[in-house]
């Protein structure tokens, strides 16, 4: 129980840090940092409350189930390397903090900058403790994310933003690969327990999908650990702060992928892809890095290639995979990070005091800043792997597994000399570091005057220094204890106890280690000169910038392609995509109903009758009409509309549908009457459009011509087939029987709106509600175009004639308001047994007001008779619901109706149904939404009136509302 | 007598209510509107949640779980009926969870850019979860009516030269939609003489085989228009612009619109075509396969090649939907439940980033004077009638340290929508993959490809939306807008249900798990429906 607790404490108290210190005040340094060391502090403690059982060989765990249905849980354990792992982690974590604490001016939001470290900590401890892979990939993204906003830190500077995206893109490109690695894994071992996926190595080689996995779990690893070609992004993230740069490249980010490499090495490694794809990678890496590191100017710079070649170091081992191999690799690990974060503190330090990084403009420091001057020659030596110094220690094995015979492949056999030329080049940019930056004249003309830095901010240093020193003397008791259960529990419990000593005799590596030396030291000394004149970076090979070529690739890749793409692929214009939509119908149709056209069966037919196909003739020839006229006359289009219109009116009433008849010739009447009012103000028509005469244009309106004519032959062969075939039983059957015994009405129609499928009504109303709604809002703000404001030809040149002409039609549509009242009420009241009903009632009420705003004008109406139709619909719509929720009384569900007889005095008997009242909702609702668009279109006139002449007094617009 | 569950209504009624009410109301009277507005959408939430616990019973066989509303009590399949099963229910959370933000964010000034705001919001409410309650196809169309009505309304809310035009390509193009939507509706009828989706489940393998090119015909066309809806490639360019178009509020609600084209997508495809459905099984698989594909390249193409984060917005809604029709494809094509549970998963979780997104991009945008100056510019170009709008600056509380929380909320989203972890988006890739991998389709390449692009897409969205976010909350030359409470506290709260749906990933999972089982297998469903008692007890004679 206490070590679950534990191992939650190890993870989550960096979290927790973290939202502490992003509370503290962006003044209080101190606070800060006092928070982060004692989060540091409080982890080391945790953690070393843990070591006995691992020491023992025990696995501590703690498991806290997050989403068991995916098999995804917290589930942490710490072994003896992952123990390491984070001790190495919080230990460098701990001294970044204090040496950041003096590194960061006064102007930086520090706590800020602590919540990103605290943050950062917390999930690379998570990626070292998980038990879960696909939990591995979460913590392992949660790296990259917050490296991304440590190295961005410094926003303002464009390196900054730049290096910070381009280490984000490329570590969650990799982060995706391994993610897709891992979940592969899961399947073909079928868990993502950890233990399972090391205990099933033979599983997962022999799978078919193994080269696959291989693949895109190396490109996880690659990214992260900056191997090559994906090593630029770790020079980029340079921008970053000093202390940040020295956590990423010592303890943590890079060391995330050899981590991988190395905990996954039982699992995946040990086959020839593994072997060539991951020690050819890390020598390649480890020769390239070395190569151009010596050729930087830049301190930092230098550092980092000198990272990537380490790196490439680490891997190549964990490629080898043998035993001695994995030992040195684990061991490689720590002294890495304990000499490289001490170098990058010196680089800070030497920054911060002197204002330059440059190498060319550094020199003689040594006089000015005599300890950190010593402190930073015996990290780099320990960096060229100078005797009696951790690094040499860890190189020599190195050199000892790279001579010893593994599998007699080339790339084995060519192992030795390839080590010896990358350490060669490693001897001479150790050797560059030291000569130039602290020996030589004293330096001239520098931004500041070095001096040594306060005492606190050197502590770090001299406390890794000191490590270096220690491991490099006394390995065996320092270190070799931890890297003995590390490398138990990456290898198994059965692993032989390995001894460091400081002096294994005069062999091979021996030999390697001194010629490396030598060649190194007068590979320095007789190219010095010509290294600092040259380039940034090493001859010929410096054209050739890894990181220019990502950015343009990105940006090909990124913007330029994908914005060609997808022009190509799509359009704005309304045209084309009605046509897409279709071609894909007749497309739909095509597909489903050419093989199955034989099937089609033999329709019945009855004989045609001459007087309808007129008809149809008629009406189609009007449809057509329409189509033809609707660009350059649209007056004429309306009226063609109509006349289609008016025959489907005839259709329905030729076949016994008088209700469908009544309701399409209101319909029909309303909607022709608005457009006309609308037509009035729309912009002129233009005469002629010069572009339609182009041959392309005609071509287009061929084709376009061409697919209409599929896409209306096709829906009227459809139709034609589904109104022939042999009716099937359905439910409108069941309608015609129902209507009268249970609906209580005898026009099936209006029982079907009113009562079986009211609901659909009651929807349909307030489509109708909100068509109302919108198209009064939008002609609120509508401005006709400026041709349209004035007064059409006809009105202003012939005034008075034309009052006179209006005279007696006006005069005739006034006295037929009350008639049209009259006419609605008959409607509404038959509605349930005969043609009629709330829907036609409506619209003839709305016609009558529509006919009094014709006949007289606004103001005149308005005046005298004022519709409040939002009221009307409203109400509407309130009377259907409350009608609908009235059954609820009852125990019945909404808009269950009613029907009874009940006796009126001197009428009898009368047929009452709850349908009428609902009908009574449908009829306000119709009106106000009618009579709404009216207003909003009449209305436009007021408002061109009152643009004209802005002195006129204020029309009353309320009315409407 | 059975007491019928009239809860299962509510969620269509109160915004009806709501929205009818408002229409007595002076237009002036935006703060009692929006006042009911709220009101009515808390209470949907309330009835949503309460809803999908009854839903949530554990007795699957049985379809005590799914519960069935006959309107106006007559027997299925001559009335219309009401179901309310798990993913109902769980679509009408997400519709509750949509509208509370989205309200309360108009309250910062945009219900006055134009009339019936509020009036129309509610009546999309309604049209959502009737689309999402119904089981009738005729009174399907009717919802899509409702909710395209008011959504054609609220795009033009504002009017504005660009949204006019978007407005009218919008509204042209699903008038289109929507007569493809008649068509397919009639060919169905036509053939099988039914609307009750249920019962047309069960009349389709028993269909001659000569009936079924009729009925293929007709579901492809119906097919077609939900397509249109939920934004597939090619049939898709109009969404882009409509959603960059409209105003924040509406475009953060807008956010669910083409969720309902797949909704009914995977409701409909399983239910008429799935294993049982004899010689019809899978029909229309390759397609969505297909086509989820294309608009998932089409969308990540559009996410990398977007300049405003407005349009990158919209075209994330596309990834999301190809992603989600590609799912349903696999699921027709005999995908595990697993999969399908993840996609159900997925589709909530980037519903709500990109929701929080859209509320986002205005003050992430906004130079000084904010809403205000906007307001100005759009009175002084239309020409207002002096004192029509108050359009001086909206009282309110100004929020401190505006950049860091903007930032953090990108920063969500950027985590759900590119699907990298901890947050949820990541949790529905995962759940995603994972299915597949557990699946044996009849078309493994195409599962390989889709696994592909998944992550691809992730990828593409991670990098066009951190040159947005680098551009914004990195820029040199950063003026700190002035951003009000009432419109940050929205976007934290959709952040916040992300959060939730993290940490309370386990319980999610096992309800999408149980959804996604039942859609796969209607068997409740569709015996359920056919035995759902009406209040009168009389024999009735079947057609």
């Amino acid at each position: 129980m206490i070590e679950q607790n534990l191992i939650l404490i190890l993870v989550l108290l960096p979290f927790v840090g973290a939202i502490a210190a992003s509370t503290i005040s962006v003044n209080s340094r101190n606070a800060a940092a006092w928070l982060a060391a004692l989060v540091m502090l409080g982890g080391l403690a945790a953690l070393s409350a843990l070591h006995a059982q691992v020491a023992e060989g025990r696995v501590p765990r703690a498991v806290i189930n997050w989403i068991p249905a995916l098999h995804l849980n917290l589930s942490l354990r710490v072994d003896g390397f992952a123990w390491m792992f984070v001790g190495l982690v919080l230990g460098i974590g701990l001294l970044v903090v204090i040496y950041a604490r003096y590194y960061l001016s006064k102007t930086d939001p520090v706590p800020r900058f602590y919540a990103f470290l605290l943050a950062f900590t917390g999930s690379m401890i998570g990626l070292l403790v998980s038990g879960n892979i696909i939990l591995l990939v979460v913590f392992w993204e949660l790296t990259s994310l917050l490296s991304f906003l440590l190295i961005g830190y410094w926003y303002q500077n464009p390196a900054a933003r730049d290096g910070a995206r381009m280490a984000l893109i490329v570590t969650a490109l990799g982060g995706i690969c391994l993610l897709a690695a891992m979940l592969m894994i899961g399947q073909i071992i079928g868990g993502y327990d950890l233990d399972l996926v090391l205990a099933s190595g033979d599983l997962i080689r022999a799978h078919a999908t193994y080269p696959v996995v291989l693949g895109l779990f190396l490109i996880g690893a690659f990214t992260k650990s900056a191997q090559f070609p994906f090593h630029f992004w770790l020079p980029g993230a340079m921008a970053a702060p000093t202390p940040v740069s020295a956590f990423l490249h010592s303890a943590t980010m890079v060391k995330a992928g050899v981590f991988l490499l190395v905990r996954f090495s039982p699992a995946l490694g040990g086959t020839g892809a593994w072997f060539f794809a991951v020690t050819g990678t890390g020598m390649a890496t480890l020769v390239i890095g070395a190569l151009i590191a010596l050729f930087r100017h830049d301190l930092k710079g230098l550092l980092a290639y000198s990272t990537i070649s380490h790196l490439g170091l680490i891997t190549a081992l964990a490629g080898i995979g043998s035993n001695g191999a994995i030992v040195a690799a684990i061991f490689h690990i720590a002294n890495h990070a304990v000499f490289k974060a001490s170098l990058f503190m010196a680089a800070g330090i030497i920054d911060h005091e002197s204002g330059t990084r440059d190498m060319r403009r550094l020199s003689g420091l040594m006089r000015l800043m005599p300890y950190t001057g010593t402190l930073a020659i015996v990290a780099s030596a320990a960096m060229a792997g100078v005797p009696l110094l951790n690094g040499f220690l860890s190189k020599e094995m190195f050199f000892a597994e790279a001579v010893e015979w593994h599998n007699g492949t080339w790339l084995d056999n060519a192992l030795p000399y390839i080590a010896l030329v990358a350490s060669i080049f490693s001897v001479a940019y150790s050797l560059r570091f030291i000569m130039t930056v602290f020996f030589g004249p004293a330096p001239v003309d520098l931004p500041k005057t070095p001096h040594e830095p306060v005492p606190w901010m050197r502590r770090p240093v001299e406390l890794l220094v000191l490590t270096c020193l220690v491991v490099g003397i006394v390995p065996g008791l320092s270190l070799g204890p931890l890297l003995n259960m590390a490398a138990q529990s990456v290898l198994g419990p059965e692993t032989p106890w390995f001894s460091i000593a400081v002096w294994h005799g005069f062999n091979t590596p021996m030999i390697m280690s001194v010629l490396a030396m030598a060649l190194g030291a007068a590979l320095y000394f007789a190219f010095a000169m010509r290294i600092s004149d040259g380039p940034e970076g090493p001859p010929l090979l410096h054209r050739l910038r890894a990181q220019k070529m990502f950015e343009r690739s990105l940006l090909a890749l990124s913007w330029k392609w994908p914005r060609v793409l997808h022009r190509l692929a799509g359009t704005e214009r309304l045209q084309p995509q009605l046509r897409l939509i279709v071609l894909a119908a007749i497309a739909a149709g095509v597909a489903t109903l050419w093989a199955g056209m034989r099937l089609a069966p033999q329709p019945q037919l009855t004989a045609l009758d001459p007087a309808f196909a007129v008809m149809w003739a008629v009406g189609a020839l009007c449809g057509m009409g329409a189509a033809w006229m609707a660009k350059y006359h649209r007056f004429a289009a309306l009226v063609l509309l109509g006349g289609a219109g008016l025959i489907t009116c005839l259709t329905f009433a030729w076949f016994s549908a008088p209700d469908l008849a009544v309701t399409q010739l209101l319909v029909e009447i309303a909607t022709t009457v608005l457009l006309l009012l609308g037509l009035r103000w729309l912009p002129k028509r233009k005469e002629e459009i010069a572009d339609d005469r182009l041959a392309s244009a005609r071509l287009r309106r061929l084709r376009d011509l061409a697919i209409a004519l599929v896409m209306g032959l096709g829906m009227a062969g459809v139709a034609f087939v589904v109104m022939t075939r042999p009716t099937t039983s359905n439910i409108g059957d069941w309608f015609l029987r129902n209507a009268y015994h249970e609906g209580g009405g005898t026009n099936v129609v209006n029982v079907i709106l009113v009562d079986f499928r009211a609901f659909d009504t009651l929807g349909e109303i307030t489509v109708l509600a909100i068509v109302g709604l919108s198209v009064y809002a939008l002609l609120r703000r509508f401005r006709p175009a400026p041709e349209s404001a004035e007064s059409p030809i006809q009105q202003a040149t012939d005034a008075p004639r034309l009052k006179d002409a209006m005279f007696v039609p006006s005069v005739l549509m006034q006295w037929m308001f009350p008639v049209m009242i009259v006419l609605a009420a008959y409607f509404f009241f038959r509605g349930h047994d005969l043609p009629g009903g709330g829907f036609s009632a409506g619209v003839t009420l709305a016609i009558g007001l529509l006919v009094q705003y014709i006949a007289t004008n606004v103001r005149w109406i308005e005046a005298r008779l004022i519709v409040l139709p939002i009221r009307w619909m409203g109400a509407g719509l309130l009377i259907a619901g409350g009608t609908g929720m009235g059954a609820w009384l009852f125990g019945y569900p909404f808009l269950t109706a009613n029907a009874q007889y009940i006796t009126l005095p001197l009428i009898g008997p009368v047929p009452v149904a709850t349908a009428m009242v609902f009908d009574l909702g449908v009829f306000a609702l119709v009106v106000g939404a009618t009579v709404l668009m009216l207003i909003a279109i009449a209305h436009q006139s007021l408002r061109i009136a009152r643009i004209r002449a802005q002195d006129e007094p204020q029309p009353s617009e309320q009315a409407a509302e | 007598m059975p007491v019928p569950e009239h809860l299962i209504i509510a969620p269509i009624l109160i915004p009806f209510v709501t929205g009818a009410l408002m229409l007595l109301y002076h237009e002036r009277q935006r703060r009692a509107k929006l006042g009911l507005g709220i009101a009515s959408a808390v209470s949907l939430l309330i009835v949503a949640v309460e809803l999908l616990n009854r839903a949530k019973g554990n007795d699957l066989a049985g379809g005590k779980d799914i519960g069935f509303y006959l309107l106006g009590d007559w027997a299925v399949p001559f009335g219309i009926a009401l179901v309310l099963d798990r993913m109902s229910a769980m679509m009408l959370v997400l519709v509750a969870l949509l509208a509370i933000p989205a309200l309360i964010y108009s309250a910062a000034g945009w219900h006055k850019q134009g009339q019936h705001f509020h009036s129309l919001f509610q009546f999309l409410l309604m049209g959502l979860n009737g689309a999402f309650l119904t089981g009738d196809l005729f009174n399907l169309f009717v919802f899509f009516e409702v909710l395209l009505a008011a959504s054609y309304g609220l795009l033009l809310h504002g009017t504005g030269q660009l949204r006019v035009r978007a407005g009218l390509h919008y509204i042209a193009i699903n008038l289109t939609a929507s007569l493809l939507f008649l068509i397919g509706v009639s060919l169905i009828y036509g053939v099988t003489g039914t609307l009750n989706m249920a019962h047309l489940a069960a009349l389709i393998p028993k269909l001659p085989e000569a009936d079924l090119p009729l009925l293929h015909a007709g579901a492809a066309v119906l097919g077609l228009a939900f397509l249109i809806k939920a934004g597939i490639w090619p049939l898709t360019f109009w969404l882009p612009t409509t959603y960059m178009a409209g105003a924040a509020p509406v475009a953060a609600m807008f956010a669910i619109m083409t969720k309902v084209g797949i909704y009914v997508i995977m409701r409909l495809a399983l239910m008429l075509f799935g294993p049982d459905a004899g010689a019809s099984a899978g029909f229309g698989s390759g397609v969505l396969i297909a086509g989820g594909m294309a608009t998932v390249i089409y969308g990540a193409l559009g996410v990398l090649a977007s300049q405003g984060v407005g349009r990158m917005a919209a075209h994330l809604v596309l990834i999301s939907s190809g992603t989600l029709l590609a799912v349903t494809g696999f699921a027709l094509a005999g995908g595990s439940p697993e999969m399908l549970s993840g996609g159900l998963y997925y589709m909530v979780s980037s519903t709500l980033a990109v929701s929080a997104l859209f509320l986002l991009i205005e003050p992430m945008s906004r130079e000084e004077g904010g809403i205000a100056a906007m307001l100005a510019l759009t009175a002084d170009a239309w020409g207002l009638d002096e004192g029509d709008e108050d359009s001086q600056q909206e009282e309110g509380l100004a929020i401190p340290a505006t950049m860091t929380i903007l930032g953090l909320c990108f920063g969500a989203c950027l985590l759900v929508l590119a699907g990298l972890p901890p947050l949820s988006g990541f949790i529905g890739k995962f759940a995603i993959l994972s299915g597949a991998l557990d699946t044996q389709v009849a078309l493994p390449n195409a599962l390989w490809g889709f696994m592909g692009l998944l992550l691809l897409s992730g990828f593409a969205t991670l990098i066009g939306l951190i040159r947005i976010g680098i551009q914004t909350f990195w820029g040199v030359d950063v003026t700190v807008p002035r951003v009000l409470a009432v419109e940050i506290a929205p976007v934290i709260a959709l952040v916040a249900m992300g959060m939730v749906m993290t940490v309370k990933a386990q319980d999610t999972m096992t309800y999408l798990n149980e959804t996604a089982h039942a859609l796969l297998g209607p068997v409740s469903y569709l015996e359920g429906m056919t035995a759902a008692p009406r209040v009168t007890q009389e024999p009735e004679v079947a057609p």
